[in-house]
């Protein structure tokens, strides 16, 4: 159970000149720009729950992360980690919870895995039953074995994180904090580590919080998202209703004859968004409003389609057109 | 106990990342020998250069020179990853890892490396002290050996708490290197006899950054019987306490100012 309250990090920064002089400025000036990186949050995560936490690059995510596991101390607010503030109860949570940091590798370089997690049973105080069961389940759901006597240095990215994520998971925390545990990874990797994420889960209820920006890694496994966007919570709820945001949107892809043209064709509904991509039309609509099978219809019999193609609006699009109008407002403001 | 266990475990861990790069290794042994050597030649000139010094003697000045590098030795032993918290780590948001852990973060510094490089002075600075010796005519009594042996361990004690308080400002300052650098190389100026400095020094080096306390006092000790060495050695305990406790208070105020770095 994670309780985030009003939740700020503010970041204090010297306001810099350019250049060598503006440098030696610098120096003696007080002056200085205060940046919140994190603004005012609350939420609450239950056991057992997989959340997304997304957002835009330096949208807040990893400073929220690290101040839930203890690195960063909150300028005001708190966060309560099974009743327990992080960075007063540092190592009491810290035995209960595990962290990636998909940048970052937490193995020591130089020694081969097996030590590293030798040296991290010890940390954790695992008992021998406990490290081999865990072992046994980790090496299985990431396929870490093969690799297990390698130096960590010569790990592939994907083999790296994979280890990074068997780290975490070691000595069974009750709650684990993945910061872009995908990021850099090819298809197929990441589709293990989501399994693996999926597994853990189910099999033990570890409560996840996961921040990334692959929208896939979301829509398999998180039920409930987080959208932060300059330190501010935008959206907080189920992965199903952020989808809905903007009614039923669909989009029909259509390949029409070269005589069809976006510009000159015939409008069914001014709710119906016609765009050219590529030599094809794109159609946008919200299904709510304009009965999906008028739209396929008209595609047939007034823009001649020869062949179409239906797909719902994805919930990175939906991310997108949000971010986009936060934007917008913004600048409308400014 | 626990700590102890853990402690030899990450100590084991920091030997085998040593021994993971064999030729690495064998460069590291033989740059370990070869500047043994040389620093063992300089002092051999410098003391040559310097026939007496301040009333002391050649050998008296050789002694001072290899009791000096007996606190200097066990201090690198166990706090050497001290220089790259302070030069580096935190300033690259290196220290993330340890905050994750459930063991107090200035003992993971402790735990992460262990220099065997220190055995090397230890030995070096023993037999200086050795050679010397055996050319002087000193009464040897129990009270002047223990003296000197608390200078040697309460003062690596002291050595160490004046670099975690100078290494713990990185997390403020973000890089403390250069002034830990300028600390600790007062040690310097304790390898000969206080005797040879002006007095405002003189009283720098005892009561404030105290190499002189923990070195000088006790060879002057021995040598000349200078000091009661029971009192004296108490006077070493106590401030290595003091210095311990204020080392681990400034360290632990300002970890929590550690502001990691953005990813």
């Amino acid at each position: 159970m994670i309780e985030v309250n009003e939740l700020t990090k503010v970041f204090r920064k010297p306001i810099r000149g350019e250049g060598l002089s503006g440098m030696a400025k610098t120096l003696l000036s007080r002056k200085y720009e205060e940046i919140r990186a994190v603004d005012g949050i609350s939420f609450a995560v239950p056991d057992g729950e997989i959340v997304g936490y997304i957002g835009a690059n330096g949208a807040g995510k990893s400073t929220t992360i690290k101040m839930m596991c203890g690195i960063l101390t909150p300028t005001s607010g708190s966060v309560l980690v099974d009743g327990l503030e992080p960075y007063r109860k540092r190592r009491q949570v810290a035995q209960n919870i595990g962290v990636v940091f998909g940048q970052k590798t937490q193995l020591w370089w130089d020694i081969p895995l097996v030590e590293s997690f030798k040296v991290l049973k010890e940390i954790y105080q695992i008992s021998e039953n406990d490290y081999a069961e865990r072992m046994g389940f980790l090496g299985e759901v990431l396929d870490i074995t093969r690799f297990l006597s390698q130096p960590v240095r010569t790990l592939s990215l994907g083999e790296r994180m994979r280890a990074d994520l068997a780290a975490s998971m070691l000595h069974n925390p009750r709650i684990l904090f993945l910061d872009e545990p995908t990021i850099g990874l090819d298809v197929l990797v990441k589709e293990k580590i989501r399994l693996a994420i999926h597994e853990l889960n189910k099999t033990y209820g570890t409560t996840v919080v996961l921040t990334t920006h692959d929208m896939t890694d979301i829509e398999d496994l998180c039920s409930r998202i987080i959208l932060l966007e300059k330190g501010s919570i935008l959206y907080d709820g189920p992965l199903k209703s952020l989808k809905n945001r903007f009614g039923n949107l669909k989009t029909l892809t259509l390949t029409v004859p070269a005589e069809t043209q976006a510009e000159t064709a015939p409008v069914l509904s001014p709710d119906v968004a016609v765009s050219e991509d590529d030599g094809r039309l794109v159609l946008r609509f919200d299904a709510d409003k304009v009965p999906l099978e008028q739209v396929i219809q008209y595609a047939f019999r007034d823009l001649r389609a020869l062949d179409m193609k239906i797909a719902e609006i994805s919930i990175g699009d939906v991310v997108k057109t949000i971010l986009e109008q936060q934007e917008a407002e913004h600048a409308e403001k400014v | 106990m626990r700590y102890v266990h853990l402690y030899f475990t990450c100590i084991k861990r920091s030997i085998i990342s040593r021994l993971e790069y064999k030729k690495d290794t064998i460069v590291a042994l033989f740059s370990f020998f070869f500047s043994n050597f040389c620093s063992l030649a300089a002092i051999y000139f410098i003391l040559q250069a310097i026939p007496a010094l301040a009333g002391y003697s050649l050998y008296e000045v050789g002694f001072f020179y290899g009791f000096s590098m007996l606190p200097i030795a066990l201090d690198h032993l166990f706090s050497d990853e001290l220089w790259l918290v302070a030069y580096r780590r935190v300033q690259e948001g290196d220290m993330d890892m340890h905050f994750l852990r459930p063991v107090p973060v200035l003992f993971q510094v402790f735990a992460e490396t262990f220099q065997p490089e220190g055995f090397g002075e230890l030995i070096l600075g023993a037999a200086l002290i050795a050679v010397c010796a055996s050319n002087l005519t000193v009464t040897v009594s129990f009270a002047s050996i223990f003296v000197l042996c608390i200078g040697a361990i309460f003062g690596a004690v002291i050595i160490t708490s004046l670099k975690v308080a100078m290494a713990a400002l990185a997390f403020i300052f973000k890089r403390s290197g250069p002034l830990l650098q300028v600390i600790y190389n007062f040690s310097s100026y304790a390898k000969y006899p206080l005797a040879i400095y002006p007095a405002v020094i003189r009283a720098l080096l005892i009561f404030v950054i105290p190499f002189g306390l923990f070195i000088s006092l006790p060879v002057d000790t021995l040598l000349h019987g200078a000091h009661n060495p029971w009192l004296l050695s108490l006077a070493i305990v106590g401030c290595a306490a003091v210095f311990f406790a204020l080392g681990v208070w400034v360290w632990t105020l300002c970890e929590r100012r550690y502001e990691s770095t953005g990813s």
